[in-house]
């Protein structure tokens, strides 16, 4: 059971995923696939779905940071200038040029594969929940106020206006949600890199890192290599920018996948995917408790099941939020095997946390809320992580289906939990 | 005799228009008196000139500004806020400062959170806009015609942009909708000239308009109603800066959904709220206008969005179908492009302010919140080589200070040589 679990729906392993497309390793910047529509179990008899709470990511987008472009290439250009790089260095400057030049001036911003992820979105939500996305429900659509997160909530609005005539909506993107939708927590986030915890993921960055190979086919001179360049902050900038083509109009024509053998995209991958784990999961080096960050996101989802139950008819909050937020929602909810606590960063991928399965761009979580009638007393929930049916820590007599009072007592216990340590430690201060 | 009886038609409404002055249009809505806080005018007659005969329209072009907003930054609030709860501290209010005090309060906490962001006033108005635009040129939207859209990177006016087009896709869903707000355009879309903005205020523009404003600013009625010793306080509050804040304050409310609790703007007299209007119209004329106190070229500033607007239309006309470019933005670009273009007379260049409103230099009139230029393209088949255009300003037609035999509509040729002749004269 435990080793089914760490298996994606199709039944690949990390390494397989990988090896079946590169771009996965991107994490969390890996672009959701457009189409691909997940299958339901049909509800528990009588029931039919009357509430979606929606907290997406954005859409495909360029990186957020000019350098990340402009870093590796100016490394590339020195070489080339000075001669010294050899003839895949050359194409590979080649390639990077391409790539600077495309996201100049975009910085940040979502791109056209973004735009198609929002619109597929919504054109899924109102083919799978057609009781829910009618007419007659109410749609409340609210960004945090970052322009990627703001495109993809009018992108994904327009479309949901040419599926539903008429619409009642109500648009917001303000910081008066930041508290839940873009939450700080100056207490977790001085845990997040203690010193302990940074000793450790440094020392696994250390036993990780190989590319002597990678450098001696890009470049000609050992002294320009020792002088100039740091191969493992190189390495990375290519790999990122490797899995940042996905998301744009060069995808298919420009690659940097090819500079990288199996093995070694294996390992940035699960660099990569450690940081994260320690930045927005469970990991116990640092106390375990970042997933708490959304706590009161949580709640707030808690909150609004409550008060939607004696709505007569249907309503859609679609929210989008900052993919980390998603992560660690995820992670606070142990959605599937996101809830997993170690210290062991080498065994991610082995146990199943794997970024790219949580949060990719355009991915979300979506609680879906049945009933049989206006004021039936068993609300049924069902949980969609990336639009799959999720496995929740909590038992049920109908998965994936689960009683929401049974939901509800169990996070919130969880939520009392932890705000009772922080409270006490206040006090103690 | 047709042509008389036409002319003084065109006259008598041209008179009826202008006859109402500025004080009257304060009198009837008191935010018109905060020029670029005015709100949209709600109710849009709809009596535009039918088609040219023979011919469709087929292609809109447009800029327009961002909905109704909140205010961009704290300062402009904190100004007499902070006034005014230093006299409260040392016990000068009277019971209607008090009661003013309770109700600044009541919009700084409201707009707390919410610097700069669209009001759903806001996207009412742009919702009603793109409504009418649809209704009223249906032939540009018909089946799955093209809309593409550009946007500032401002989230204001890219939300502005989004619920527009759901609002016309609720018309009509077939259409094909393009959604871009990206650095890229920048440019043209929000092009800021740093030489004409950091020198705008010459010595001569200053020495005017500190000699224009210095009998308008103060308010000793204000002071005497919320200070109990308005001598007294004097070392606290500066008389000019907290009349101008606090009628900004209030007048802007209009804007929020605070807009029936008209308490703080009740406490300006006619006068008073004009008196601002006058001080802020001259000033957005010495920024924006062709004021020749400053070497009249600040118009200059939104060049590129004009030669963008051509380099569009020129390409569009090409088209079968072109559909519509929608561009949302700012007032600070949409003012002077219409300056720039001399609509509706806004090319006026002096040295004496007090023209400005002898002849309807309003600029309340061009850049309320969500104000916005249509550019409407008639033709009567995709060969017909003389394409006839009109502009409307905020949805009423406007005029262009270049000859036509059909009026209100131009001959693009024509309208085309006109702007390029501005780019070239204008280095």
């Amino acid at each position: 059971m435990l080793l089914m679990s760490t298996m994606t729906a199709s039944g690949q392993t990390v390494a397989e995923e990988l090896k079946a497309d590169p771009n996965r390793g991107a994490g969390n910047f890996y672009a959701l696939p457009i189409g691909k529509m997940p299958k339901d179990t049909p509800a528990p008899m009588g029931k039919k779905p009357f509430y979606i709470n929606h907290y997406g990511c954005p859409g495909s987008y360029y990186r957020e940071i000019e350098s990340v472009y402009e870093e590796p290439y100016a490394v590339f250009a020195k070489a080339d200038s000075l001669g010294k790089l050899t003839k895949l260095g050359q194409d590979v400057k080649k390639r990077l040029e391409l790539l600077r030049q495309d996201a100049k001036d975009r910085i940040g911003e979502l791109t056209t594969k973004g735009v198609e992820q929002c619109r597929d979105q919504i054109r899924q939500m109102v083919k799978r929940f057609p009781d829910i996305l009618t007419p007659k429900g109410y749609y409340s659509c609210r960004s945090i106020v970052q322009n990627n997160c703001i495109m993809t909530l009018q992108e994904s609005l327009v479309e949901l206006s040419s599926m539903m005539q008429p619409m009642k909506t109500n648009v917001i993107a303000t910081h008066r949600e930041d508290r839940f939708m873009a939450p700080q927590d100056k207490v977790l986030e001085a845990m997040r890199w203690d010193s302990l915890t940074l000793a450790r993921y440094n020392r696994f960055l250390a036993l990780n890192t190989g590319n002597a190979r990678l450098m001696e086919s890009l470049f000609t001179d050992q002294n320009f290599l020792i002088n100039q360049v740091d191969p493992e902050t190189l390495s990375r900038q290519l790999y990122i920018l490797a899995g940042s083509i996905q998301h744009t109009e060069l995808a298919g024509t420009v690659t940097l996948f090819d500079l990288f053998t199996p093995t070694e995209i294996q390992s940035h991958w699960k660099k990569l995917n450690a940081k994260y784990y320690i930045t927005n999961g469970a990991c116990t080096l640092n106390g375990g408790t970042q997933p708490f960050m959304q706590r009161s996101l949580l709640r707030n989802m808690i909150h609004m099941g409550d008060s939607v139950v004696k709505r007569e008819y249907p309503m859609v909050h679609l929210r989008y939020v900052n993919e980390n937020v998603v992560m660690a929602l995820a992670c606070l909810m142990e959605l599937d095997n996101c809830g997993l606590q170690t210290d062991n960063l080498d065994a991610l991928g082995d146990m199943g946390w794997a970024t790219h399965r949580i949060a990719p761009l355009s991915g979300s979580v979506m609680i879906v809320h049945y009933r049989s009638e206006v004021g039936d007393p068993d609300v049924l929930v069902k949980v969609l992580l990336n639009g799959n049916e999720a496995r929740l820590p909590i038992e049920s007599d109908c998965a994936p289906y689960y009683h929401w009072e049974d939901v509800k007592r169990y996070y919130l216990r969880k939520l009392y939990r932890y705000e009772n340590i922080r409270l006490n430690k206040e006090v103690m201060k | 005799m047709k042509k008389i009886s036409y002319t003084l038609f065109l006259l008598l409404t041209f008179s009826s228009a202008y006859a109402q002055t500025v004080r009257d249009l304060i009198i009837q809505k008191p935010v018109y008196a905060s020029c670029n806080y005015n709100t949209y005018p709600d109710s849009i007659p709809n009596d535009l000139t039918p088609s040219p005969e023979g011919k469709k329209p087929f292609y809109i072009s447009h800029y327009g500004r961002h909905g109704s907003r909140y205010i961009s930054s704290r300062s402009g609030y904190d100004i007499p806020f902070r006034m005014i709860a230093h006299a409260d501290s040392v016990n000068e209010l009277t019971p209607t400062g008090e009661r003013v005090f309770d109700e600044m309060k009541l919009v700084m906490a409201d707009t707390e959170r919410r610097w700069g962001e669209l009001t759903s006033y806001g996207k009412t108005q742009h919702r009603r806009i793109a409504r009418r635009m649809l209704e009223h040129f249906p032939e540009v939207f018909r089946d799955d015609a093209r809309v593409s859209c550009v946007s500032t990177i401002v989230p204001r006016c890219i939300e502005s942009m989004g619920v527009a087009m759901a609002e016309m896709k609720q018309v009509n869903p077939k259409l094909r909708i393009t959604m871009v707000a990206s650095q890229r355009n920048q440019w043209y879309m929000n092009h800021q000239d740093r030489k004409l903005r950091k020198n705008y205020m010459t010595p001569e523009a200053k020495k005017a308009y500190d000699a224009y404003i210095s009998s308008r600013l103060g308010n000793s009625r204000l002071m005497e109603l919320i200070f109990k010793n308005p001598d007294i306080v004097k070392e606290i509050v500066d008389e000019e800066k907290f009349n101008y804040y606090l009628m900004k304050m209030g007048l802007f409310q209009q804007n929020t959904h605070l807009y029936k609790n008209t308490y703080l703007q009740d406490l300006f007299e006619t006068d008073e709220l004009y008196h601002m209007w006058q001080i802020d119209n001259v000033y957005w004329y010495i920024q924006h206008g062709a004021c020749k106190l400053n070497g009249g070229k600040q118009p200059t500033s939104q060049k590129p969005l004009l030669r963008q607007l051509i380099a569009d239309a020129d390409s569009c006309i090409r088209l079968d179908k072109p559909g519509a470019q929608l561009r949302y933005g700012h007032d600070t670009v949409l003012l002077p492009l219409v300056c720039l273009m001399g609509i509706n007379g806004f090319d006026l260049a002096t040295d004496n302010f007090d023209e400005l409103e002898e002849k309807g230099w309003w600029c309340s009139d061009v850049f309320p919140m969500a104000a916005n230029l249509q550019f409407i393209f008639y033709r009567s088949s995709l060969k017909d080589k003389d394409v006839l255009m009109k502009v409307l300003l905020n949805e009423k037609e406007a005029t262009l200070p270049i000859a036509t035999d059909c009026a209100p509509y131009y001959h693009w040729a024509d309208v085309r040589s006109y702007c390029l002749g501005k780019l070239e004269n204008n280095p």
